[in-house]
């Protein structure tokens, strides 16, 4: 078994390297499945080449394989051997089974929580003034208008909020507006929830188009009052 | 031994393939998201149609769905009585039951309840079919009870201001009120001859759900608080009615062993031939 200990050793090695080592490098994340599968498969052939490349080594390196497979002089392994007869095509026939019956799960469904939004509403800036008035007013308009839902506290836990899948957005979260520009917010109140792009899935979107009710300049005093009132800053260009 | 060491390398990128694809099959199915949904079970010997109190009711799978008060577009409204809703159904192949539970502590003759589906393949907002600026959106299908006729009305909307009856009237539709809790029970064939407005219900197929709910109490100057657009409702969810059992996935898991085992059976004769 000496040609094929090695490589076995390195398979393993490798896999456990690949799982749990690396995610723990500081600056790293955890494989997808498929991507150590791929880095798995690039690892064996690497190891195939290598044992083939002289006679000798391919014939240390399949020989055991080959009497394993035949049973020739293998003594003890002889029950291994038919464990293996009787596991692969049951582990073959359960894998089918899985992958033909009828999916129990409803459709899962990825939406793009902040998608491009229209040429139109990308780079405005805010036409009014970032000054204690102006701010003290969009919060008004906020408390109004955005806190049924989006909530006093400006944290999406709004007593409106509860029925809604996707729920409102979190602008104390430093993944939502802290991200966005001014002139992204403008375009997500005006148009609301239906003017989204398909990757958005607007049909669920509870969001209102607020063009219909309020004037552009209260749009651009709320987005003031949002900044302030959840502690974020606009993303701007460097 | 060169004959074996090529049989050998085919058995080998068969089986790297065979492991590839259940692992990458087990990944997939483990990423795949749970989303909350009504399943009707199939149902043999009479549907509880028109009693929301029968006994069968306690064998469906309850699901509950959380309300908010209608935000999207005016007359909006802030605060809303029923907070969440219990949704079961069943199915016996040709008809379809929905029975809609929720708490309401007053008994009023304007109370009301909806389901709204999706209709066709296009999307639809939640919001009566609302028009989307950048999607084509699809009509919704909405069913609607009150409780002054404890009748259904089978109606059709594609945005607000859009609702109306529809010609044919395909729905049932039967109210109980008890212990401050209304249940009530909706009847339909799971296909009808009108796919353009009605939602058609195949078996095995998930469709979009969501509920409406008017609590027809009135505020201190005798005025319906909950009314028309001022009313609770839900995002879509899911509904499905279960196809017959199928099992054609025993059959396929035994063809796929009896290959496994003769491809073993070929590949040891090679290998013992070959040496």
């Amino acid at each position: 078994m000496g040609a094929l200990g090695k490589p076995i050793i390195l398979m393993v090695a490798m896999y456990v390297f690949l799982k749990f080592v690396l995610p723990n490098i500081p600056g790293s994340a955890p494989l997808p499945a498929s991507l150590i599968v791929l880095y798995l498969l690039l690892t064996s052939a690497g190891i195939v080449i290598f044992e083939t490349v002289s006679k000798e080594s391919k014939d240390a390196f399949w020989g055991p394989m080959q009497r394993f497979l035949t049973g020739e002089n293998i003594g003890g392994m002889q029950a291994i051997r038919y464990g293996v007869f009787i596991l692969f095509p049951l582990l073959v026939g359960w894998q089918t089974y899985g992958s033909t019956a009828a999916s129990d799960v409803p459709p899962s469904e990825s939406r793009t929580i902040h998608p491009a939004p229209p040429g139109e509403y990308t780079g405005l800036s805010n036409p009014v003034q970032k000054t204690p008035e102006n701010i003290m007013q969009g919060k008004g308009f906020y408390a109004a208008f955005c806190s049924p839902c989006h909530g006093a506290n400006f944290d999406g836990k709004g007593p409106a909020a509860r029925g809604f899948n996707p729920p409102p957005a979190n602008f104390a979260d430093p993944t939502t507006i802290a991200m966005l520009q001014e002139s992204y917010l403008f375009w997500r109140i005006k148009k609301g929830g239906v003017g989204l792009p398909i990757e958005g899935a607007p049909w669920k979107s509870a969001m209102p188009r607020w063009e219909v009710e309020l004037p552009d300049e209260w749009i651009w005093k709320i987005i003031l009052g949002e900044y302030d009132g959840a502690h974020q800053s606009p993303r701007t260009w460097e | 031994m060169k004959p074996a060491n090529l049989v050998m390398k085919r058995v080998l990128r068969g089986g790297s393939a065979a492991i590839v694809a259940m692992i990458i099959g087990g990944a997939s199915l483990s990423f795949a998201q749970e989303s909350v949904a009504v399943r009707a079970a199939i149902v043999t010997g009479g549907l509880p149609v028109d009693d929301p109190n029968a006994a069968a009711w306690s064998t469906a799978a309850p699901a509950t769905f959380p309300m908010s008060p209608q935000v999207h577009w005016p007359n909006r409204i802030q605060e809303v009585t029923v907070q969440d809703v219990i949704v079961r159904a069943m199915h016996d192949g040709k008809q379809v039951v929905f029975l809609l539970e929720y708490r309401d502590p007053t008994q009023d003759p304007d109370d009301g309840a909806a389901l709204e589906f999706m209709v066709g393949d296009k999307k639809a907002h939640f919001a009566h079919g609302q028009p989307m600026l950048q999607v084509e959106g699809g009509p919704v299908n909405i069913w609607f009870w009150k409780h002054k006729t404890d009748q259904a009305v089978d109606m059709t909307a594609k945005g607000f201001g859009t609702l109306k009856p529809q010609e044919h009237q395909d729905v049932k539709a039967k109210g109980a009120y008890a212990n401050g809790t209304w249940k009530i029970v909706f009847t339909r064939n799971l296909s009808t001859g009108h796919p353009d407005e009605d939602v058609q219900i195949t078996p095995g197929n998930f469709i979009n759900v969501a509920f409406a709910v008017w609590d027809g109490r009135k505020d201190g100057a005798g005025e319906l608080v909950e009314k028309g657009s001022q009313k609770a409702v839900s995002s879509w969810w899911y509904f499905r009615a279960d196809a017959p059992p199928d099992y054609s996935g025993y059959m396929y898991a035994a063809i796929a062993v009896t290959l496994a085992l003769g491809f073993q059976f070929v590949l040891i004769r090679k290998l013992k031939k070959g040496q």
